[in-house]
């Protein structure tokens, strides 16, 4: 019994706390009606000094073509490590990229950026296509893209 | 008489063309770095480098990264910087069935190894609708 009671203090202490601390977060990232081939998307966080700090999604399955997601690239240095498990299929013109994921609470309110950078074959490329500070206040607001991105939309659940 | 300007207009057209098509590594060679020193950056990140060459004013390294994947990547000579990495045993086949992937209409996650960058947690859902 007294097992068990430790095993459950242990589990409450570190366990829940740890549950407790990721959000549910929703980016929807829609697309002009650009007219080409599938866009090449990297979504991911900057720091509040504008600096690189994590990749959230990466569109587009060929490693080669990754470094036309120009600051993505450079902030990553397109290590694999940064985006293994987060890539998928490009995007075409017109269609909507959803990406549901778990991120740490302590992201959100603290100066944190989510930007995406974008590239379609034979076209030009677009660093920080969009950018959206990671507010609860902007929750479920739509920012308008300078590119391929005709908004992106974030939802803290 | 009047050909002259043409072709000259002409080659400038051409040469400013080959430039800008031409997106590899143009760092002067004085501030290249000794490519010992790019073997042992990567080694001390993990990598196992078999073979360092130049190509294209790049450095291009060809070994296994720091995950064991077999890998060719290209650096910038000044800065050491990464410009280009790709699987080597992904080749251009693959382009050619770049076009016949089905765009992804329910959920999906193109590879299934889990994130392990520290930021997401566990595996996110994606659809593209």
């Amino acid at each position: 019994m007294k097992k068990f009671v430790l095993a459950f203090s242990l589990f409450s202490a570190f366990a829940l706390p740890a549950i407790a601390q990721a959000r549910e977060v929703i980016f929807t990232t829609e697309l002009q009606n650009y007219g080409g081939d599938g866009a090449y998307l990297a979504l991911y966080l900057t720091n509040a000094a504008g600096e690189y700090h994590g990749t959230l999604w990466v569109s587009g399955e060929k490693p080669k073509y990754y470094k036309h997601l120009g600051d993505w690239a450079r902030g990553s240095r397109l290590d694999p490590a940064e985006y293994d498990g987060l890539t998928g299929a490009s995007v075409t013109g017109g269609r909507t990229l959803k990406v549901t994921l778990n991120l740490d609470d302590s992201l959100i309110d603290s100066g944190y950026e989510v930007r995406v950078d974008s590239a379609v074959e034979d076209m030009r490329d677009v660093r920080a296509d969009v950018a959206a500070p990671l507010t609860t206040e902007g929750s479920g607001k739509p920012v308008s893209g300078r590119g391929y991105v005709r908004s992106l939309t974030y939802e803290l659940q | 008489m009047k050909t002259t300007p043409i072709i000259l207009s002409l080659s400038l057209l051409i040469l400013s063309g080959t430039a800008l098509a031409d997106d590899d590594c143009d760092d002067p060679v004085a501030s290249w770095q000794p490519r010992e020193n790019l073997r042992e950056k990567l080694e001390a990140e993990g990598w196992t480098v078999r073979r360092i060459k130049v190509d294209d004013g790049c450095y291009e390294v060809k070994g296994r990264d720091s995950n064991g994947v077999k890998v060719e990547a290209s650096f910038a000579p000044a800065s050491l910087m990464m410009m280009e990495w790709e699987r080597e045993d992904e080749d251009d086949d693959d382009d050619r069935d770049h076009s016949k992937r089905p765009l992804n209409s329910g959920p999906t996650n193109a590879n299934t190894s889990l994130p392990n960058n520290g930021i997401v947690k566990g595996r996110p859902t994606v659809t593209v609708e």
